[in-house]
């Protein structure tokens, strides 16, 4: 990441694969002609890198709300928005006037410099950790040697901000909220964690590109050699998607802000701008922990099928981020909320106890080189506690038969 | 000033202020609070010998804050699990109202 | 240097907030500003790893746990603590201030180091793991045995209570009546 580097020649700069991050070039090649020292060189290389990102994403979020509204409203056979343009495409615009237009309220008893901390410590920690993502082979935007790491860390501030959100609104809603937010992400951060761990001891890095290099080529010719094909991935994988539905809070464990039981979770006593903050928070970190699924299981950039070199590989990128996302909204349409002991007993009990387990099979996988030894080692191995847990836990979890008696029998 | 006294006299500041809060705090739990500042006082003097002090090829400074971190993780795990157990039986985290034993 | 020099200041003014401040959940904050800041202290100095690690332990963990014990056990008046504070702050700095002098008196005397300080190399997380993982690998699964008997520990006390409330209630079924 030194300065301006004058040996990128014109055909490397105009590329497909570089267009991301043509922002970056052009305000390094601006600076350099506009006789600017090497670091403000840099540095505005660097925050033209993370504006791209930035940019992208809020863009993304913009979409999203309204891809999400139209998604749940064709899963509940309604039409969903449709009024603001063609399709309903205005209506982000429209969302985002309403919020910054709406009065801002801080309740009396709040403590008015934590309320409005929180807000802004919620995006923060997201738009950190979408800042060390390899979105492409030439888009990484901060190549960190630790970013996996990085990653997890500034993850943990969300907490913090949970709790600032739920204390300083001084009642009792956002306080439950907070609670249960922070039980839920303290729980299934372990399992988010321990299942990365596989694929650190496999690859041997916690460098992300690093990651997602290790999963380049094909298997047999046509199998790509991603994490999630080999079986203590796919173990690890699932564990990981179900956790990181739980981390980015949606149904069916959004139960900080169930709005049936609790109003809004730690949001009850927000309003306007800062209101909106928590949602686009809330959705840049789906963003990144969806990105962060893709690098660690799905080959991250990797093209799916051999072949298909000359595609810029971000765009491989973005395609799987649609398709976990839309999979994320499926599944927000399809599935009841679960219970607060539900959510807790099933992390702890379940998700953390395989989590544990794909570490010894993805050694066992490491040693044996990945051939027929660990296949036929590792799939037993990970097979039955699967099968085990679902038929004990479908047991054990299924609410016990219930006998209403109506009015009119 | 060197970087490493400078660092020395934060850490001894605040093995100082932790030890204040241990001895003037009567929650536990800000108690538990003085304890971890403690700790991150001798951590951070690792870190500054590692750095500013003599050559040291095996990382032993770091590598004893790391696994100073897990000891802290456990302490602190502990010491809150016993602070809610004494919590649910006196409905207090006040210790000096904990001399049920007082003579 | 700079860094630390900016840094610096600022932690001994979040740990006087941790130890000042007379709301529970204020000190608790400035606790986690403080070790955020120690972090930091660790990133500058070039021990990458070791700061990302403190960040996610101290600020991740122990900071949430505490806030979140102060949560459940709901510390009441502050009044009474700010009350009594003039006579246990002499008390408290009668005690301390001696053992101020003595660490300030020996962080003067490390004259024995050089003054220039040696380059370390910054801490490559490749190395350090080896290092961990051969030569204190005892060490390392004494922490893990430490880590476990912790978890099932704290285990077994948070479920005395929670005991009962594990079996699935109990549901009347409704009388016509009662709707």
């Amino acid at each position: 990441m030194s300065g301006f580097d004058a040996s990128h020649s014109a055909a490397v700069l105009w590329a497909p694969e570089c267009w991301p991050r043509l922002p970056q070039r052009l305000v390094e090649m601006l600076l350099h002609f506009c006789g600017a020292p090497d670091w403000l060189v840099t540095i505005g290389g660097l925050v033209a890198a993370a504006g791209t990102v930035v940019g992208v994403f809020l863009t993304g979020f913009a979409l999203l709300s309204l891809i999400e509204r139209k998604t749940l409203a064709r899963i509940q056979n309604r039409i969903g928005p449709n009024r603001a343009g063609w399709f309903g495409i205005l209506q982000p615009v429209a969302d985002g006037i309403k919020m910054l237009t709406k009065e801002d309220i801080v309740p009396t008893k709040a403590e008015w410099f934590l309320h409005l901390l929180a807000p802004i410590l919620i995006v923060v920690p997201s738009i950190l950790a979408l800042g060390v993502l390899p979105y492409g082979r030439e888009w990484v935007p901060v190549p960190l040697d630790l970013g996996l790491l990085f990653f997890f860390a500034v993850g943990t501030l969300t907490e913090l901000a949970v709790f600032m959100a739920g204390w300083a609104s001084g009642s009792k809603f956002p306080m439950l909220g907070a609670m249960r937010a922070i039980s839920q992400m303290v729980s299934y951060e372990l399992p988010l964690m321990l299942s990365a761990l596989g694929v650190i001891m496999v690859s041997g890095t916690l460098s992300l590109p690093g990651i997602v290099a290790q999963q380049s080529g094909f298997l047999l010719g046509f199998i790509p050699a991603w994490n999630v094909f080999t079986p203590w991935g796919l173990s690890a994988g699932l564990v990981f998607y179900i956790a990181s539905i739980a981390e980015a809070n949606r149904c069916p464990f959004d139960l900080p802000e169930g709005e049936s039981e609790i109003v809004a979770g730690h949001m009850t006593e927000y309003s306007g701008f800062k209101y909106a903050l928590f949602f686009m928070g809330e959705y840049l970190g789906l963003f990144a922990i969806s990105g962060l699924g893709i690098t660690l299981f799905l080959g991250g950039w990797q093209a799916p099928f051999p072949g298909l070199g000359s595609v810029p590989s971000w765009i491989w990128f973005f395609s799987k981020l649609v398709v976990v996302i839309f999979s994320f909204l499926w599944i927000r349409g399809t599935f009841p909320r679960v219970r607060i002991d539900q959510l807790m007993r099933f992390a702890w009990l379940c998700l953390i106890p395989m989590a544990l387990l794909t570490i010894p099979a993805a050694g066992i996988w490491h040693f044996a080189g990945g051939g027929l030894i660990g296949w036929a080692v590792t799939v037993p191995m990970l097979l039955v506690p699967w099968v085990v847990l679902t038929i004990h836990y479908n047991k054990r979890l299924a609410p016990a038969t219930r006998t209403y008696t109506f009015a009119d029998s | 000033m060197t970087p490493l006294s400078l660092l020395l006299i934060v850490s001894s500041l605040w093995f100082t202020l932790g030890l204040f809060a241990v001895l003037t705090r009567r929650n536990a739990i800000l108690i538990l609070v003085g304890i971890e500042l403690m700790l991150n006082a001798a951590n951070l003097n690792f870190i500054a010998f590692w750095r500013y002090g003599p050559p040291d090829p095996d990382f032993t400074g770091p590598l004893f804050v790391l696994f100073s971190i897990a000891i802290a993780a456990a302490e602190a795990a502990v010491g809150l699990a016993i602070i809610l157990m004494v919590f649910r039986h006196t409905r207090s985290t006040d210790l000096n109202r904990l001399d049920s034993l007082h003579g | 240097m700079t860094p630390l020099l900016i840094l610096c200041p600022m932690m001994i003014l979040a740990a006087l907030g941790a130890v000042w401040l007379a709301r529970p959940v204020h000190a608790a904050l400035f606790l986690a500003l403080a070790l955020a800041l120690t972090a930091v202290v660790y990133l500058a100095v070039g021990a990458d790893f070791i700061g990302l690690v403190q960040f996610m332990v101290y600020v991740g963990a122990v900071a949430v746990l505490i806030v979140f014990s102060l949560l459940i056990t709901r510390p009441g008046d502050e009044a009474e603590e700010l009350l009594r504070r003039p006579r246990s702050w002499v008390t408290g700095l009668a005690c301390t201030l001696p053992v101020f002098a003595v660490l300030v008196y020996a962080a003067s005397r490390h004259t024995c180091l050089p003054d220039a300080a040696p380059e370390n190399p910054s801490l490559s997380v490749e190395s350090f793991g080896r290092v961990l993982f051969t030569t204190h690998a005892p060490a390392v699964l004494a922490v893990g045995v430490l880590l476990t008997a912790v978890m099932i520990g704290a285990a077994l006390f948070a479920k005395e209570a929670h005991a009962s409330s594990h079996t699935e209630p109990t549901r009347k079924p409704n009388t016509p009546g009662d709707s």
